[in-house]
């Protein structure tokens, strides 16, 4: 462990003075941070400069970006910028200051394509405007929202009731003989989450397609600034409702680290065993989705059968389908595997033995193949402009998974592989699931078998105020990253949640182009991108 | 007088009998895919259900919307009295004949394709576009089909063919008649909308064809579509069993036991489509649009082996 920790400290040392020799004026402070994040502080005039060496020369793909009102410790705004070198498990953090008369930064997204949306989010929440934005329509608030109001800023009151703007919304244009727009939502066929698709079609291709999200802003984060550190949990379980494991597990994973509480290890088997349950049932319930839009209702609900088996073993465990209140902050609640590991094995067998015989069937189904072959291609440098996580970055060429390449809990005791394909379209997509839901049980399996006995829970105790940390774990979806800053007695200060989703609804927005109407709903089920996870 | 019993008998039998094949295929794909399923009569109770409710119509649209449902049942209906479901009920002559029967099925089509333009919905204006591409490449198909058997029986009225088919004895032996029962079938699925072509049950509006025309429509007017869209297909299949598959010449009975026997046997062979196409239904999945026209090419490529064989062979041995 100590081993680690050094190399790790070595790794970041050498960064540390290779940036501060080429931006040597520019950065004015540098401290390394729970064992893998650096904080450089930067010189916000050259932040572009600064931004695009490392995500061009040094190939850092920015991974989040976020504001926070700081005006209490420094009097002034603060804007992150977090680089990951995803092969020594690092973390960069670039912090620039904002002087709050003038509440302006510079834009990267020129540079950085991936910096598009959070810009434009930071606009929306801080009144941070990114100068020099290609693109800085509203994202977050719609056209009923006051331009002037950002909720994030902490002298905005939650209780205010605000106006109701009456401005008009614009799409991204495409004109041209034969050019007509679809409007598809926010209200859809089907119990699922409103977002509004603006199509540019000429007859049935594609030419552009805008999505239109966050119609359903609850104001997480504002909602957990000033709450105690045991209530935010409730809050993070309930951020998406399919990745709640996900997100607790992400929220706790940082806390952990603010109070440099280390978990008894037989914990961090158990949360491995149900962050595994959650993404095979994720992930048969995506193979499902998939089959029922091309209409191959055998296999749907095949794949049907199986996720209600992969729940009944999460009743079995603990109670409740939906994973939540597993996660305790330090540990997990109580004993969940002890007595069960037998049966549990079993009806995880049973689940592979099913998997192999549906994914023999639907493969020999040529017209099925055919249908999802070569339809909505994520091209690599697209993925990797955008930061495409999870199993659409993994079927479009990218090879990485936090699991692997930020170990935590007990995955670095564990043996896994992580599927990779290179075409990037829906057939690589439900390949690269159905590998994983097989690499899901495997680790399941030997979790079960190998885990230690022992404690379950590592009490949190009462830590310093204004520490920060990142909790980084893969959902379902991919690179889930919370951000926390603490405030004062164990309350938050700043939470910043990035769901995969986030990530990649630009990039099922590039999937989409040139391909055909009737085929976005499959596309769209291929990536099944969270709604609720996005609009926070 | 006979003509009169005629339509009262076959309309009988096509209005009662429509709606329970779409129970039928319901059921057995709910089957095949470990589900209990609706009963087989469900069809009934929604109509029943649609029928009480009222009709909520768009401010924008016009009198074609309104008058659209009709016009779609009438065509289904009139068409469905070209094609007797047994030849012992009708009378010696039927006015109407392959042609009519397909430009009455093209008029209701025709309204519903600008009806669902009418009300300016986003998805009506898709399914509109989709259902002229499919349909334009089907037509050609039904039309060469039904050609030849018309030329092997001399005649363009459907009585008539059936008549002629039904002294042939079995005919289905002939490779003419199996090509053009096959063209006939995937025609069936089309003109059906059902999957590869369609997906009946989905709730995808922008995958849809025949359900985006209709999406606007509700209560009467909706009962009248999907009932008219039933008898279309109740109509297609009785054209292709009775035509290929004939049956009445094996009765010896006379009189009205004849009658019985003849409309039984007719709802046996029915309900074998049914299961045809319910298997056709569950093995297969949803084409790519673009890949419709590979499908209606391949029916087209039967009908038109079938009407080249009928010369090849020559007409003697047909």
């Amino acid at each position: 462990m100590d081993n680690i920790i050094e190399s790790k400290n070595m790794i970041l040392t050498k960064l540390n003075s290779k940036l501060s020799e080429t931006f040597s004026e520019d950065i004015y402070r540098s401290v390394v941070d729970n064992t893998n994040e650096l904080y450089l502080e930067a010189n916000p005039e050259h932040i572009l400069e600064i931004c695009t060496y490392i995500n061009t020369t040094l190939g850092y793909p920015l991974i989040s970006m976020f504001a926070n009102d700081e005006q209490s410790l420094c009097d002034k705004y603060a804007v992150y910028y977090v680089f990951a070198d995803r092969e020594q498990g690092i973390l960069l953090i670039i912090k620039t200051l904002v002087d709050p008369n003038k509440m302006e930064i510079r834009s990267i997204t020129k540079k950085v394509h991936a910096a598009a949306l959070y810009e434009r989010e930071i606009n929306d929440l801080f009144g941070i405007v990114p100068v020099g934005h290609p693109n800085p329509k509203r994202l977050v608030f719609h056209s009923n929202w006051p331009q002037a109001e950002h909720p994030l800023r902490k002298d905005f009151d939650v209780k205010h009731k605000l106006d109701f703007a009456k401005e008009e919304t614009d799409f991204q244009k495409v004109t041209g003989e034969g050019v007509y727009e679809i409007p598809v939502g926010p209200i859809h066929a089907g119990i699922i989450e409103p977002g509004h698709f603006r199509f540019s079609v000429v007859g049935e291709p594609i030419i552009n397609l805008e999505a239109q999200l966050y119609y359903t802003h609850k104001g997480i984060e504002k909602m957990c600034e000033g709450q105690s550190i045991e209530r935010c949990l409730y809050v993070a379980e309930r951020i998406s409702g399919d990745e709640t494991f996900a997100n607790s597990l992400t929220y706790c994973q940082a806390i952990e680290k603010i109070a440099k509480v280390k978990i008894p290890t037989r914990a961090e088997y158990t949360r491995v065993v149900f962050a595994e349950l959650e993404r095979l049932t994720n992930h048969l319930g995506d193979l499902g989705g998939l089959c029922l839009d091309a209409a191959y209702g055998f296999a749907t609900f095949q794949f049907r059968m199986m996720k209600g088996w992969a729940y009944w073993i999460a009743d079995e465990l603990c109670g409740m389908r939906f994973l939540r209140s597993v996660n305790k902050l330090g540990g997990v609640r109580q004993d969940f595997i002890l007595g069960k590991e037998l049966k549990t094995i079993e009806e995880l067998k049973k689940i592979k033995s099913e998997l192999e015989d549906t994914v023999k069937i639907i493969k020999s189904n040529s017209m099925f193949i055919d249908r999802v072959e070569n339809t909505g291609i994520l091209q690599t440098k697209i993925a990797t402009d955008l930061n495409a996580v999870g199993p659409s970055g993994r079927a479009s060429g990218l090879c990485f998974d936090v699991r692997k390449s930020f170990p935590y809990e007990a995955y670095k005791q564990l043996e896994f592989n992580i599927p990779k394909h290179n075409n990037g379209d829906i057939n690589c997509r439900m390949n690269t699931k159905i590998k994983e839901c097989f690499e899901s049980i495997y680790l399941m399996i030997q979790a079960i078998e190998t885990m230690p006995s022992g404690k379950l829970l590592e009490p949190v105790k009462t830590f310093e105020p204004y520490q920060c940390a990142f909790g980084l774990t893969e959902a379902p979806r991919g690179e889930n990253i919370h951000w926390i800053m603490t405030g004062e007695n164990n309350t938050i200060f700043r939470y910043k949640i990035r769901t995969p989703s986030f990530c990649n609804w630009p990039a099922l927005c590039h999937a989409v182009k040139g391909n055909i109407v009737p085929d976005f709903p499959i596309i769209n089920k291929s990536f099944n991108l969270s709604y609720a996870g996005n609009d926070l | 007088m006979k003509i009169l019993l005629y339509i009262v008998i076959q309309l009988f039998v096509i209005m009662m009998v429509a709606p329970l094949l779409n129970g039928i295929i319901k059921k057995i794909k709910a089957l095949s895919q470990k589900r209990k399923g609706a009963p087989i009569f469900q069809m009934y109770f929604d109509l029943y259900k649609l029928c009480k409710k009222s009709s909520v119509v768009s401010d924008v649209s016009s009198w074609v919307f309104k008058v659209t449902p009709y016009i779609v049942f009438a065509t289904a209906i009139a068409a469905a009295l070209l094609v007797p479901v047994s030849t012992m009920i009708a009378p010696e002559q039927l006015p109407g004949d392959i042609i009519m029967f397909v430009s009455i099925l093209a008029l209701g089509r025709f309204f519903m394709m600008i009806a669902a333009l009418d009300t300016a919905s986003t998805f009506g204006g898709m399914g509109s576009s989709r259902e002229a591409l499919i349909s334009s490449l089907t037509e050609p198909s039904i039309l060469v089909s039904l050609f030849t058997v018309g030329l092997i029986s001399k005649s363009t009225s459907l009585l008539q063919i059936m008549n002629v088919m039904k002294d042939k004895g079995v005919p289905l032996v002939h490779p003419v008649y199996i090509m053009i029962f096959f063209a006939l079938l995937t025609i069936i699925i089309a003109e059906t909308s059902r999957i590869p072509v369609d997906d009946p049950s989905t709730h995808l509006e922008l995958t849809m064809v025949h359900e985006a025309m209709i999406l606007e429509y509700s209560g009467r007017h909706l009962a009248l579509m999907e009932y008219g869209a039933a008898i279309k297909q109740l109509t297609f299949i009785t054209l292709l069993v009775n035509i290929l598959i004939p049956h009445d010449q094996l009765i010896a009975l006379t009189g009205i036991s004849a009658v019985m026997l003849s409309l039984t046997i007719y709802l046996i062979k029915v309900i074998g489509v049914c299961i045809i196409i319910a298997i056709a239904e569950v093995s297969t999945v949803k084409l790519k649009l673009f890949s419709i026209p590979n499908l209606a090419a391949l029916s087209f490529i039967l009908s038109v082996l079938g009407f080249l064989q009928y010369f090849v062979l020559g007409g003697r041995y047909v």
